[in-house]
């Protein structure tokens, strides 16, 4: 369903995707990992054409993103992102609306859909991610996971194809990433499409189907996350693993 | 509570200090020069009074008619450059012995100062196009000028403030006439016929008379010959207590009227009249008992009140507009197509690199010359908002720019164009970071609408400004009153603005 093929990303300093390819099937959860600074998460923005990239090409259905400054406001680009979700390290939620608005402010103003709709639709997200009860509160005025949480909802509200996760759990202590982990492996066991960058290994282990490894802008070890933990080709990602998960 | 002592306590060392200060400088009141007659006058006041001539030499009769005063009383001549319209004032602080530029006799004034006789019986003259303007009806008399134009709108006719020229159509016309009174309104108000932004100009005789000859062949006067009603006298003031002074200049006048030295000096310059001749007649009863009711405080309460209600529509329906414009100037520079952003930079910074004042003569004078005529309040309206929009494209900028870089990206990653996170996202969050930024420019705003009185739009300075030159020895109470009117305006904003600010807070995160 989605399909990176040999993205190359430089910056004017260095190269960030060397030739990198991933794809995803739909109802697959794929974790990808891999040390910071080895161009996982700017992957994941081209996905949605967050970021450029100078060569190679995404593929959504059939949806095709090629290399080069695409137009900013083109129909490729509108189309591929509202197809896929996204949920980002530091939330992003609007401070200025409440919840609900927050929740509501894709199918209002991307889609067009009336307000009443998409506020049904959003209370009913809201207590999905258990947060029934904080329709009206401002961002400021919710934890960390519970933002995160908002945040999943708002992307769970444009009913994408498929939910692209930025290191979600990164700025949260351990048990609000725990919260926000347990959200998204409910969502996994409803056949959710997930592409979700992440340091925490055990939820790769417990939901991943696909654990795909980075190393310096390429894929270098991609599988099934018994194979990819427990039997790692690759000596870089077995070093990687062994600091990752003895910390 | 405690904390409010701070500024209290500043406050009154403040004033105290102020007041040790202004006793510490005050002077015995001034008296005049003996031996340097020190006269004052403007010279940009215009031709054929005291201007400067070729090689800029200072010319004009009213400068041989003071070295002449001079020579009689044994005294050096010397010229100090004032302007015209604070004259009694500085008179009144010594910087200057006599006034002696075109200032018309009035009762107002001889409760402030001490005149001597008149030098000149000026009267009025009606200056129109010799051309009437298309689609305008030729003016052929003083009458005409009652009627009005086509579109309704009164017939507008500009003079120079304070003068003769304003006593005189505010007391005959003002029901009738749209009355534009300009400081500097000779030649200004010429050239203001000429391209259409005044139906006609009223001048008195010497001054239409000189440009009539020197640059504005093509206005004329109808209904020259008639003798206009009013006192025109030009006399000379001196500080009341320096009656010494004023008998020994009368003296002087008297000689110069008798031996011809007067008449001599005014056919040098071509502007003898036989009005003059009356003069000798006029001064054996000096001053006249001339009774003009003395404005009241109700009066110039009425008046100030109504120019602040000026002020207020000028500003409230200015700063929306420059708000508007700023808003979209940022936008373009931020988010807009390349080519936009060289020309909306170019825009902001000639517009915040250039005075305020030129920009309006800009818009009130030379945009006529492109087909464009802006009445006075409409280019008053166009001038703030043109000027303050670049200010709040700033503004807007920096909020814009201050809205984190996430933002964009979560709405952008929802399916939004950039217009609608713009809109949605952005927009909402920026103006809630400019608002203590924006409420101070929109204060500043209000006072700046004081510029207005350059385009004869009569705003809350410019009320005081008219009353202050007809009523001199008002002045104290009407600063008192115009302070008050504009603190009565502008605290009710800072407190709104404060309020603003700590909501904005709260919001931005």
């Amino acid at each position: 369903m989605i399909s990176a093929r040999n993205l190359v990303k430089d910056y004017g300093t260095g190269r960030v995707l060397n030739g990198v390819s991933l794809s995803v099937e739909k109802g697959e959860v794929a974790v990808v990992i891999g040390p910071s600074g080895c161009g996982k998460s700017t992957l994941l923005r081209c996905l949605n054409g967050l970021e450029m990239f100078q060569e190679g090409e995404v593929q959504v259905d059939e949806l095709r993103l090629e290399g080069g400054i695409p137009d900013a406001d083109s129909a490729v680009l509108l189309a591929l992102r509202r197809r896929l979700g996204m949920v980002f390290q530091q939330f992003n939620l609007f401070p200025h609306m409440s919840t609900l608005d927050n929740v509501t402010a894709g199918p209002r103003f991307a889609l067009g859909r009336p307000r009443a709709d998409a506020e049904k639709e959003a209370r009913a997200l809201l207590a999905r991610v258990g947060l029934a009860d904080f329709t009206a509160a401002r961002p400021e005025q919710l934890s960390g996971g519970q933002q995160q949480r908002v945040a999943i909802a708002r992307a769970l509200a444009m009913h994408p194809a498929a939910i692209l996760f930025d290191e979600p759990t990164s700025a949260l202590d351990p048990r609000m990433a725990n919260e926000v982990l347990r959200v998204m492996a409910d969502l996994a066991r409803s056949g959710q499409t997930m592409v979700v960058v992440t340091h925490a290994m055990g939820f790769a282990r417990r939901v991943a189907q696909t654990v795909h490894v980075m190393f310096a802008g390429q894929v270098i070890e991609c599988g099934p996350p018994a194979q990819v933990f427990d039997r790692a080709g690759d000596e870089r990602v077995r070093a990687f693993l062994a600091e990752a998960e003895g910390a | 509570m405690r904390r409010r002592w701070p500024w209290a306590v500043g406050l009154l060392v403040g004033v105290l200090l102020t007041c040790l200060v202004v006793l510490w400088y005050r002077q015995a009141p001034p008296k005049a020069s003996t031996d340097v007659f020190r006269w004052g006058a403007d010279e940009k006041g215009g031709a054929p009074y005291v201007y400067l001539g070729d090689n800029d030499e200072l010319t004009g009769f009213e400068v041989d008619l003071a070295n002449e005063l001079a020579r009689r009383l044994g005294m050096r001549s010397e010229f100090v450059s004032k302007s015209w319209e604070n004259l009694p004032e500085d008179l009144r602080r010594g910087d200057i012995d006599v006034i002696l530029n075109g200032y018309e006799w009035s009762p107002a004034r001889e409760r402030r100062m001490a005149s001597t006789i008149p030098y000149y019986n000026a009267t009025v003259r009606l200056m129109v196009p010799a051309e009437p303007p298309k689609g305008k009806e030729a003016i052929d008399s003083w009458d005409a000028l009652r009627q009005r134009n086509k579109d309704g709108s009164k017939k507008r006719v500009a003079v120079q403030r304070g003068a003769l020229t304003e006593t005189y159509m505010r007391r005959e016309f003002s029901n009738d006439v749209d009355i534009l009174a300009f400081k500097e309104g000779t030649d200004n108000a010429m050239r203001l016929v000429r391209n259409g932004v005044a139906d006609a100009t009223v001048q008195d005789d010497l001054t239409a008379g000189y440009y009539a000859e020197h640059g504005f062949q093509d206005l004329r006067f109808p209904d020259a010959d008639r003798e206009v009603p009013g006192r025109g006298y030009y006399v000379n003031f001196v500080r009341p207590q320096d009656t010494a002074l004023r008998d020994r200049i009368n003296d002087a006048l008297r000689k110069m009227t008798e031996d011809g030295t007067l008449k001599a000096i005014y056919e040098k310059q071509g502007i003898w009249s036989k009005r003059q001749e009356g003069l000798a007649k006029l001064a054996e009863h000096w001053p006249p008992e001339d009774v003009e009711p003395e404005r009241t405080l109700l009066d110039e309460t009425e008046l100030l009140i109504k120019s602040a209600g000026v002020t207020v529509v000028l500003a409230v329906l200015s700063f929306p507009v420059a708000l508007l414009c700023g808003l979209f100037i940022g936008l373009g520079r931020l988010y807009g197509p390349r080519f936009l952003a060289l020309p909306l930079t170019a825009y902001v910074e000639v517009i915040r690199g250039t005075p305020i004042l030129l920009q309006f003569y800009v818009i009130y004078y030379l945009l006529p010359y492109a087909g464009i005529t802006l009445s006075g309040f409409a280019a008053g309206l166009f001038g703030l908002a043109l000027n303050y929009s670049a200010y709040e494209a700033e503004n807007a900028r920096a909020g814009l720019l201050a809205v984190p870089k996430g933002q964009m990206e979560a709405a952008l990653a929802l399916g939004m164009s950039r217009w609608t996170a713009l809109r949605h996202v952005i927009i909402p969050q920026a103006l809630r970071i400019v608002v203590p930024p924006v409420t101070n420019d929109f204060i500043s705003l209000f006072k700046d609408t004081s510029i207005c009185s350059v385009v004869a739009v009569t705003e809350l300075t410019g009320g005081y400004e008219q009353l202050r030159i007809a009523e001199p020895d008002h002045i104290l109470r009407l600063a008192a009153l115009t302070t008050i009117l504009y603190l009565l305006m502008s605290y009710p904003l800072s407190l709104v603005a404060r309020r603003l600010e700590k909501r904005a807070v709260k919001v931005t995160v």
